[in-house]
């Protein structure tokens, strides 16, 4: 071939494949950098939407109340990239910091305290790790999508789940087995983090290291504990603070030097921690909640057919046992003590009360004035970023899946506490209620719900249920 | 004209070399691909703080021992470094043969162009690493798929198809409808758009609005329907129209690749946020999300190459598209 000829190399340029996906692709780049290019501020967000509930149920302008909160807040808890832990508090809570704990490991040097300061380091900052494994910024990279940066339930992707993420801000944690009003354990929380939450988007965590999980507890503890002292602030300065009068909710002068006793602390700065102390008791006293579940009297289920014929005849009594067991336990459900199929519906499968909303809900709309169902009335919460109120269905409980845990001794625990945060009572026990069920009665309705669902109890051994 | 004829049987510009590169170039870039997606999946980004040193040593001296059977993230990072760099000589290998072997100027700067956009990419897992920013993170994330799919593009201007594109179809009656080839084309920029629209899905941070995040969903899946419908139609085009077998293949696999990827997209929202729907039916009732679960990691990263493979699928019967009419407008062939 000579010279190639001119034509040859018009024909040659990929006009239209080549160019055109350089194009494409400077586009892409361009759309890119403009959607999705949050800017990451270093501080966390303040609760707005409970500021805003404060403004219209007290009347007042609390812009000065939420700035001054801020500051205060980001000195006693630091920043999302630097957490810091208020260990001055535990110098309030007189001979706490989990010592009963501590004893009953029988270590009574150094009390274990409710949160290392080590862990929420771990925990927070940017997601990184090291040539030994270690992980930091574990709360980016596994949280925040869905609780948000504060904890407060509202991470980019929450409007899209059903139930919301939680908001840790409040206090209140649903799948724990300390009763009604009390925090949950760590304990409580860990599981949680193992177990996961199913049918919800809350995921199992069973694939981090032990000591990951650890660094996440402490750090959901952080998030509540910081999330519930603003919100006492933000009371405090609607309701306490006389701000005509020239009063503040916290000056920055009021900040004890290093290491000075509390003794010594400027009174204003002595009242905002005995606040803050209320609030971190408030969990250390959930370690010491005794949790005891009483034992059935006879196995929750029917040996399974495969069990060896041996064991069949001493069964035999008890098979008769437990379908009265479950006979009751249906009569017990539709009954008007324990008024179970009030919201689950008399076939349990949740076709009762639909038009309750969560504690989480209520919080901003019922407790403002506002009605959860008007949406042009909670246009100024909506705006705040608050996420459309959706009523808290009962569970259709035939399917045998339980999102609190399906061991015998947590559908107990579910049955005698409720689900805090929830319209699910605590149903009425004996002694307490003269009128409740006995602690029998509850295992009859653990039966009748096993009964539902083709699913065994988990026979573990040592669980309540499990056979003897 | 006589050189059709002749091209067909000689070929003289083809180099089997070239060709073979710049195949071997995709058939690297794709694993390339997963294992970079896997560098997001488990947040391993940031699992070797240097670059393009690791952990202070040259990167191909790392003791395999430390990084082998070290930490997952690192083994992660680390192989997706070995297996880039392994990209970035191929591709100075094609620069080589084009300029030595390859007699179109033209395709000489395309191989060029491709290095350096190799080399940025390099460079931007780098600042991505060494500024931890989310951003060059999801520029890193584009640029990827962007390659890949231009070097799937490569492997045709290389091959003997290109060089005679209407061998053996005087005759047949076979042609490329312009409508076909724009509508492949648009499928292209369209599906390269979506993919960015997934990384933006896929690097969220806790600061963004959850009204964003939602704009973007409703997009992402909006973006869905049309690629659906798109692919369809071109699918009709094709198969009822006497189009040539190269650019029908490709369409038609065009067409499975986006069921599969809407199949694989919403496993990757169940797999990350769950149904909000949960009572729907017992099996998703039940379901846990594992986080950096086996299946779960799998199902995302699958989703994630197998946008790239819709990309490159569009580009390559784009590029026949057009070349075939191209060459028929030339007078070639009638
Ligand atoms: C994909 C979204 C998602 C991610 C990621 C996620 N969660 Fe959740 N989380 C939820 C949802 C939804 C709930 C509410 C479940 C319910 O109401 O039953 C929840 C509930 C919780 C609860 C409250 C449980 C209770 O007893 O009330 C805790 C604590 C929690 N998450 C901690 C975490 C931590 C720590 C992480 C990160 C390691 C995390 N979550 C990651 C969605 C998520
Ligand atoms: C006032 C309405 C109401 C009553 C009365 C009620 N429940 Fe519930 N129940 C609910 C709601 C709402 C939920 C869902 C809670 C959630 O998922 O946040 C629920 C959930 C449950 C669960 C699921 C717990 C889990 O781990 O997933 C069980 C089991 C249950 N209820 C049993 C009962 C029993 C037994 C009774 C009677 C003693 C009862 N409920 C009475 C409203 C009620």
């Amino acid at each position: 071939m000579n010279a190639p000829p001119r034509n040859d190399r018009r024909n040659a340029l990929p006009q239209d494949g080549g160019v055109k996906l350089f194009r494409v692709m400077w586009v892409g780049w361009c759309v890119a950098a403009v959607i999705g290019c949050a800017p990451s501020p270093g501080a966390f967000p303040p609760n707005r939407i409970f500021a805003k509930r404060l403004e219209l149920t007290d009347d007042i302008d609390l812009g000065k109340g939420l700035a001054e909160s801020q500051v205060l807040l980001a000195e006693l808890f630091g920043t999302p990239d630097q957490p810091r832990w208020p260990a001055m508090v535990s110098e309030l809570t007189p001979g706490r910091s989990g010592d009963a704990a501590a004893s009953r490991r029988g270590d009574t040097s150094s009390p274990e305290p409710l949160v290392r300061l080590e862990n929420l380091r771990r925990a927070a900052g940017a997601v990184r790790s090291d040539e030994q494994g270690v992980h930091w910024g574990l709360y980016r990279a596994n949280c925040v999508q869905c609780h948000g940066v504060a904890g407060d339930g509202l991470g980019p992707a929450a409007a899209l789940l059903n139930p919301y993420p939680r908001d840790f801000r409040m206090g209140k944690f649903k799948w724990k087995r300390t009763p009604l009003g009390r925090r949950p354990t760590r304990d409580d929380l860990r599981r949680v983090l193992l177990r996961g939450v199913p049918g919800t988007a809350m995921p199992s965590f069973a694939n981090l290291d032990a000591d990951d999980i650890e660094a996440l507890v402490d750090y959901t503890i952080y998030l509540s504990i910081r999330g519930e002292f603003e919100r006492r602030l933000l009371s405090l300065a609607a309701q306490e603070v006389d701000w005509q009068g020239g009063e503040h909710l916290y000056d920055p002068a009021w900040l004890p030097s290093e290491g000075m006793a509390a003794q010594a602390w400027p009174a204003q700065w002595r009242d905002l921690m005995e606040e803050l102390a209320n609030i971190v008791a408030q969990w250390q006293a959930a370690e010491e909640l005794p949790i005891d579940v009483p034992h059935p009297d006879f196995p929750l289920v029917e040996r399974t057919p495969s069990d060896d014929a041996g064991q069949l005849s001493e069964t035999g009594g008890i098979e008769q046992q437990i379908i009265a067991s479950i006979a009751h336990g249906g009569e017990l459900f539709r009954g008007t003590v324990a008024s179970c199929s009030f919201c689950h519906g008399d076939d349990a499968t949740g076709t009762g009360q639909q038009n309750n909303y969560d504690e989480w809900t209520r919080d901003w709309t019922v407790l403002a004035g506002l009605n959860p169902g008007d949406t042009e009335a909670l246009r100024p919460m909506l705006e705040l970023g608050a996420l459309k109120p959706r009523p808290i269905l009962p569970r259709n409980l035939t399917w045998g899946i339980f999102r609190g845990g399906d061991t015998p001794e947590d559908l107990y625990l579910r049955i005698a506490h409720g689900v805090e945060g929830t319209p699910m009572p605590a149903a009425p026990l004996q002694p307490g209620n003269p009128q409740g069920l006995r602690q029998e009665e509850v295992w009859d309705l653990i039966r009748f719900l096993l009964s539902l669902s083709d699913r065994p109890a988990d026979p573990r051994p040592g669980s309540p249920g499990g056979g003897t | 004209m006589s050189d059709s004829r002749n091209e067909e049987q000689g070929c003289p510009q083809f180099s089997k070399l070239t060709h073979g590169l710049a195949v071997g170039l995709t058939v690297v870039v794709f694993p390339l691909i997963w294992v970079g997606g896997l560098v997001t999946t488990y947040d391993a980004g940031m699992a070797v703080p240097d670059w393009p040193t690791t952990y202070g040593w040259n990167m191909f001296a790392y003791p395999a021992s430390t990084w082998l059977f070290g930490p997952f993230d690192l083994m992660v990072e680390h192989s997706h470094r070995l297996l880039a760099s392994l990209s970035g000589m191929i591709a100075i290998g094609l620069v080589v043969a084009a300029w030595k072997l390859d007699r179109r100027p033209w395709f000489r700067w395309w191989a060029v162009g491709l290095l350096l956009l190799v080399i940025a990419q390099g460079v931007l897992g780098g600042v991505r690493v060494l500024l931890d920013e989310r951003l060059v993170a999801k520029i890193h994330g584009c640029v990827g798929p962007a390659f890949f799919a231009l070097a799937a593009a490569t492997g045709v201007l290389t091959s003997r198809w290109w060089f005679a594109p209407a061998a053996g179809m005087e005759g047949a009656g076979r042609r490329v409808g312009k409508a076909v080839a724009i509508v492949v084309s648009g499928l292209c920029a369209l599906s390269y758009l979506q993919l960015v629209l997934g990384a933006q899905l896929r690097h969220i941070t806790g600061w963004m609005s959850h009204r964003s995040f939602r704009g973007l969903v409703h997009a992402h899946l909006a973006m869905a329907g049309l690629l659906l419908m798109g692919v369809l139609v071109a699918a009709i085009m094709v198969w009822w129209k006497p189009t040539i077998p190269r650019v029908r293949r490709w369409v038609m696999g065009l067409c499975l690749l986006v069921v599969l990827q809407i199949v694989l997209g919403c496993a990757t929202w169940v797999v990350n946020y769950a149904l909000p729907w949960s009572e729907l039916n017992k099996t998703l009732a039940g379901y846990t999300i594992q986080a950096k679960g086996f299946v779960e990691s799998l199902v995302v990263t699958a989703h994630m190459a197998t946008g790239s493979l819709i990309v490159a699928f569009a580009a390559v019967a784009s590029v026949r598209a057009w070349r075939f009419r191209w060459v028929v407008k030339q007078g070639r062939v009638q």
